[in-house]
């Protein structure tokens, strides 16, 4: 009897994370995806990339649809260029942020501004895969016929605030983080599709610069 | 060009600004200023505010629901939610606010702010409307706050909001361009500290 419930519960937890990812099944063991992500994300130096952003606000049944460009260098350098509907630029070059809004230009440390620095390390952890290995989450990997998709639940209290759970969906070709789902308690989240990638191009610090 | 709205908006608002008290009482339907409530369906703003030396941009969408209530979602640009909002008939709802702005007085002052302007809490009961040589004083009061709705001389056209007391104003709020009952410009001023805040409407937001 006791074995019967127990066959049970394993099958409607499987079923629970079928459901909640329709297409992705959970590994058992991703050792081997790990190696090979670590290894991926060693050999990338810089990203171009255009991207799409969607806020959804399910409460609302409502999207917030923006467009821009993407820049990453390596090791903690980030630019994003938002170009539709709104113009709006921001770069995160290790603990310094600048942003330039359609009004005014600011520059923010990081470590001055709670906000900012927990959003600056999910970002740039998401982007270099480093998010697999960071304590403040728990890691869980999925993976459908063409992508991984790593779930990163938050274990301390702040980042719980902000976020249900960030998660990364990479290819399963190069390892590539094609797309960054950050879904907040409420039910509300917002997602970015990196498209028209361009890997170990030369990028200018220029790009990246904060004076 | 809107920080330059925003300035041309506060000076006038300022050179415009008058004890309440030195008006003269007059008897008319105050009621005639509802037609000048905006009817948001749904408005996408690109958000600046402005406050104590410090400047944020966002974006805040207005959307009315089903059931007639207004929510009011302030992010930032990347997705990041500042407030999620609802005014209703029933009252003010807090549903998210992020911690570092969840403060009594911050969320007070946001209410009062966007009710002045969604103007979804007129009580003609209570109003009254005062006058000067040129315009009308279209007074809501709730409690000790005060709701005046500024227009010209025929209810013809609303020139400006304003909120204070029964003598003194403590902001002002503009707003401009209406399209489809929905404006394209707001603005808000406060005058007893710095504190503004500026939305433009953006169009074609949900286009992949």
């Amino acid at each position: 009897m006791r074995k019967m419930i127990f066959t049970a519960i394993v099958v409607m937890a499987a079923n629970y994370v079928q459901a909640q990812y329709p297409g992705y099944k959970l590994m058992s063991d991703a050792s081997g995806f790990k190696t090979q992500f670590a290894a991926a994300s060693q050999k990338t130096v810089s990203i171009k990339s255009d991207f799409i952003q969607e806020k959804a606000l399910t409460m609302l049944s409502e999207k917030i649809i923006s467009k821009g460009k993407f820049f990453f260098k390596k090791e903690n350098a980030v630019r994003m260029e938002y170009t539709e509907p709104f113009q709006y630029l921001m770069i995160i070059n290790g603990s310094k942020i600048y942003v330039k809004d359609s009004q005014k230009e600011n520059k923010i440390s990081a470590k001055s501004n709670k906000l900012f620095e927990q959003i600056n390390k999910v970002m740039m952890e998401c982007v270099n895969g480093s998010a697999l290995n960071n304590t403040d989450f728990t890691v869980r990997i999925f993976e459908s016929n063409q992508l991984y998709m790593a779930e990163l639940s938050p274990v301390n209290r702040s980042l719980k605030t902000l976020f249900k759970n960030i998660n990364l969906l990479i290819s399963k070709k190069d390892f590539a983080v094609t797309r960054i789902e950050m879904h907040e308690p409420s039910g509300d989240n917002t997602t970015i599709d990196f498209v028209n990638r361009e890997m170990n191009t030369n990028l200018s610090d220029a790009l990246f610069a904060i004076n | 060009m809107r920080c330059l709205l925003l300035i041309s908006a506060s000076i006038w608002m300022l050179a415009c600004s008058g004890p309440y008290k030195a008006m003269q009482k007059i008897n008319a339907d105050p009621g005639c200023v509802k037609v000048f409530r905006p009817s948001f369906t749904t408005a996408l703003y690109n958000t600046s505010v402005n406050v104590t030396g410090k400047h944020l941009s966002g974006l805040l969408i207005i959307k009315t629901m089903p059931d007639s209530s207004i929510r009011l979602v302030f992010s930032n640009e990347a997705g990041f939610k500042f407030f999620d909002f609802e005014f209703s008939g029933a009252g003010f709802k807090v549903y998210y606010i992020y911690k570092q702005l969840n403060r009594k007085a911050i969320i007070k002052t946001l209410r009062k702010d966007f009710q002045l302007v969604l103007m979804n809490n007129l009580n003609s009961d209570g109003g009254y409307i005062l006058k000067n040589d040129h315009d009308r004083f279209y007074c809501f009061p709730q409690g000790r706050d005060h709701y005046y709705y500024l227009t010209d001389s025929v209810c013809g056209k609303l020139i400006r909001m304003e909120r204070g007391n029964s003598n003194k104003r403590v902001m002002s709020a503009i707003a401009e361009n209406f399209n489809d009952g929905v404006p394209d410009t707001i603005g808000i001023t406060h005058d007893n500290f710095n504190f503004d805040i500026g939305l433009k409407r953006i169009y074609r937001y949900a286009e992949k």
